[in-house]
């Protein structure tokens, strides 16, 4: 390797000081709020005067946190469900197939990722209002599924092209019709791409606020949504509580996946 | 009577290239036959239009006299062996084997069975549990080979399985090969673009050659009677000199070689209307004297590089017009021990054992 750890003489101590800078700009803020929803204040001060578990249990009694969380949550499990339905069929497609346009669509299928996210609120928001989806869950699983897709596409289209085809040849030769040879062999050996494609969607509408917040009525509220707006009202140490249990939540699915991934690799 | 396994007249294009051009094959009922050719030559095409992978332009292929061009590829059954691993990487070697019979909704129990008899038949019994990940190649592709046989295919393709392994695994499993193709007599169509294993593993060959197959034949065959220069140069080892035709009669053709030798009797394959050929002479078959030989035809040449390889000496000599030729020389030969660098000497040889090709135009 060019650069190598042992050669690099005192820029090592420089690269590590970047290093752990970089971290502690990154991980601060996390830390920072979960220290203030074990802390005592309602004011927020920092450093906590004294640890209390309070505003977990004001959180957990209300009922609205509850529901919000629990609308968050039907809404990004379909929309995992369907986002990897869906972008199984697209990555096929886009990796099997062999026509004029398949780099163009690939690339329309991606633009969700770098097209502002408020222009395609406005866009949807727009369009629910004419067709009566606004505020339904429908039009929720519809407006994240938008955003959710190119992760699957690009994670399950990844594992794929990986796969030899070769593979799923052989399974049809063995006597498999072709849809069995992709359920019983291409889709367990590209298990660990699905499994990602599925954890990235159910994030991407779990963790989405800005179509969220278009697409919310009183009744029906998303947990970002929920949070935005109590903000708004008042600063109460119950959201740096919420927010330390989204961050939590989020690491434990990061970690499935690298170890979904670590899996799949080892067998 | 209708041969068992019909190539009739089988071409492949692709765009405005043509893969396999009017290739025609009758395979018998068991026979082991090798298609060998280089890289390209359109083996693997043709092979993909028998297993159903590809579908050929034009042209049939029939098994005891039925096109199968209609069957789906999942109803063939037909086995293969890839070139590349493909068993299944989140089963065991035992599922692996078992999923032929599993697609074929057999009882639990005849799987294990037959799936325990194949895997003794590969000889790796002691290995039903594992992934394909914990398997060496060669163990891989007998797995391939077992699962390919378990459900007792009357046709087993192969697509050069065993190139991706070293000499010494791949001899060894060329054993098994021929063996299990004695036990079970499964008809086999090999594919591979390694004369060695050709000849060691076949009954007869089929060699390809940019598309269209140059000739059929056993190995004995392919090596006494090249139709074309392509299979002289490719089975066996030659050297070819350019000379002209004289005569042609039945076949045998007289020739002159620059210098103003004539050979009578020389066996000549193609279109003589160009009047030029070029003939082929085995290294073997070559005999070397220092003095004229009294009969037969002799060409003087000059001793170049002498290599010693075990059992034969390999003598590069070179004629007086400077083509190479090469002589091999068994060990006890009289002359071995004496010869030496830019030696003058006289190589003749047998013109039943040479053979001449016509120059392209004509065409073979
Ligand atoms: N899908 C394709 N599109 C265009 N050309 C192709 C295609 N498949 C094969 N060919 C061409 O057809 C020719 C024959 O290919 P084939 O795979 O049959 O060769 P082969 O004899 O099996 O060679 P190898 O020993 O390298 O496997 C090659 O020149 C190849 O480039
Ligand atoms: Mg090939």
């Amino acid at each position: 390797m060019l650069l190598h750890w042992d050669k690099l003489g005192w820029w090592r101590w420089v690269l590590l000081a970047v290093t752990i800078l970089t971290a502690v700009f990154l991980l601060l803020p996390i830390l920072f709020i979960a220290a203030l929803s074990f802390g005592s204040s309602q004011w927020l001060i920092f450093p906590p005067p004294s640890w209390t578990l309070r505003w977990y249990d004001e959180l957990f009694a209300d009922p609205s946190w509850l529901d919000a969380a629990w609308t968050s949550f039907k809404i990004a499990v379909v929309v995992a469900l369907l986002s990897v339905l869906i972008g199984t069929l697209a990555a096929f497609g886009l990796v099997r197939g062999r026509f004029r346009g398949r780099e163009a669509l690939k690339a329309f299928f991606l633009t969700p990722m770098i097209l502002p996210v408020v222009v395609l609120a406005v866009a949807l928001y727009a369009f629910y209002l004419r067709v009566g989806l606004d505020g339904t869950v429908t039009g929720f699983v519809l407006a994240h599924l938008v955003v959710a897709l190119p992760f699957s596409i690009l994670s399950i289209g990844t594992a794929l092209e990986g796969f030899d085809k070769s593979i799923e040849d052989a399974a049809v030769l063995c006597g498999a019709t072709p849809l069995e040879a992709v359920l019983r062999v291409t889709l367990p050996a590209i298990a660990s791409g699905l499994f990602s494609a599925a954890i990235f969607s159910f994030l991407a509408s779990w963790d989405e606020v800005v179509l969220a917040i278009f697409m919310a009525s009183p009744s029906l509220q998303t947990l970002p949504v929920k949070i935005w707006g109590t903000l708004r009202q008042d600063l109460t140490p119950v959201v740096a509580a919420v927010s330390t249990l989204l961050i939590a939540l989020t690491l434990v699915l990061m970690l499935l996946v690298s170890l979904a991934r670590r899996f799949a690799k080892s067998s | 009577m209708t041969p068992f396994l019909e190539i009739a007249g089988l071409s492949r294009h692709f765009g405005s290239f043509v893969a396999v051009r009017d290739v025609n094959l009758e395979i018998r009922k068991g026979e082991f036959m090798t298609f060998l050719g280089p890289s390209g030559s359109g083996k693997s095409t043709t092979l993909y239009a028998l297993a159903g992978l590809d579908t050929p332009t034009s042209g049939n292929i029939r098994i005891e006299g039925k096109s199968i061009l209609d069957v789906p590829p999942h109803r063939r059954n037909i086995g293969m062996v890839f070139q590349r691993y493909t068993l299944f990487p989140h089963l065991t070697v035992a599922e692996n084997v078992g999923f032929p019979l599993s697609v074929r909704r057999r009882p639990a129990a005849e799987i294990a069975a037959k799936v325990g008899r194949m895997l003794e038949l590969v000889r790796l019994q002691d290995f039903a549990q594992r992934k394909p990940g914990q398997l060496s190649g060669g163990q891989q592709q007998r797995v391939a080979l077992a699962r390919a046989l378990v459900y007792e295919p009357p046709v087993l393709l192969m697509d050069e399985p065993l190139a991706a392994l070293d000499k010494k695994l791949r001899e060894e499993i060329q054993c098994e090969i021929r063996r299990i193709h004695r036990e079970t007599g499964v008809t086999i169509l090999y594919v591979t673009h390694d004369q060695e294993e050709a000849l060691r593993l076949s009954d007869r060959i089929a060699v390809f050659s940019k598309g269209v197959i140059d000739q059929i034949g056993t190995g004995a065959e392919l090596y006494e009677n090249p139709a074309t220069r392509f299979v002289a140069e490719f089975i066996g080892d030659s050297d070819f000199l350019p000379c002209d035709v004289l005569a042609v009669r039945d076949g045998l053709a007289s020739i002159g070689l620059s210098g103003g030798l004539a050979v009578d009797g020389v066996p000549l394959h193609g279109n003589p209307a160009a009047g030029k050929a070029e003939l082929m002479l085995r290294p073997e078959r070559i005999s070397l004297s220092r003095a004229m030989p009294a009969s037969g035809p002799a060409l003087p040449a000059v001793i170049g590089d002498l290599t010693f390889l075990g059992s034969h000496l390999q003598v590069a000599a070179a004629t007086l017009d400077g083509r190479a030729l090469s002589v091999r020389l068994p060990f006890g030969h009289e002359v071995v021990g004496s010869l030496a660098r830019g030696d003058e000497v006289w190589l003749s040889f047998r013109p039943a054992d040479a053979c001449a090709f016509c120059s392209a135009q004509g065409g073979s």
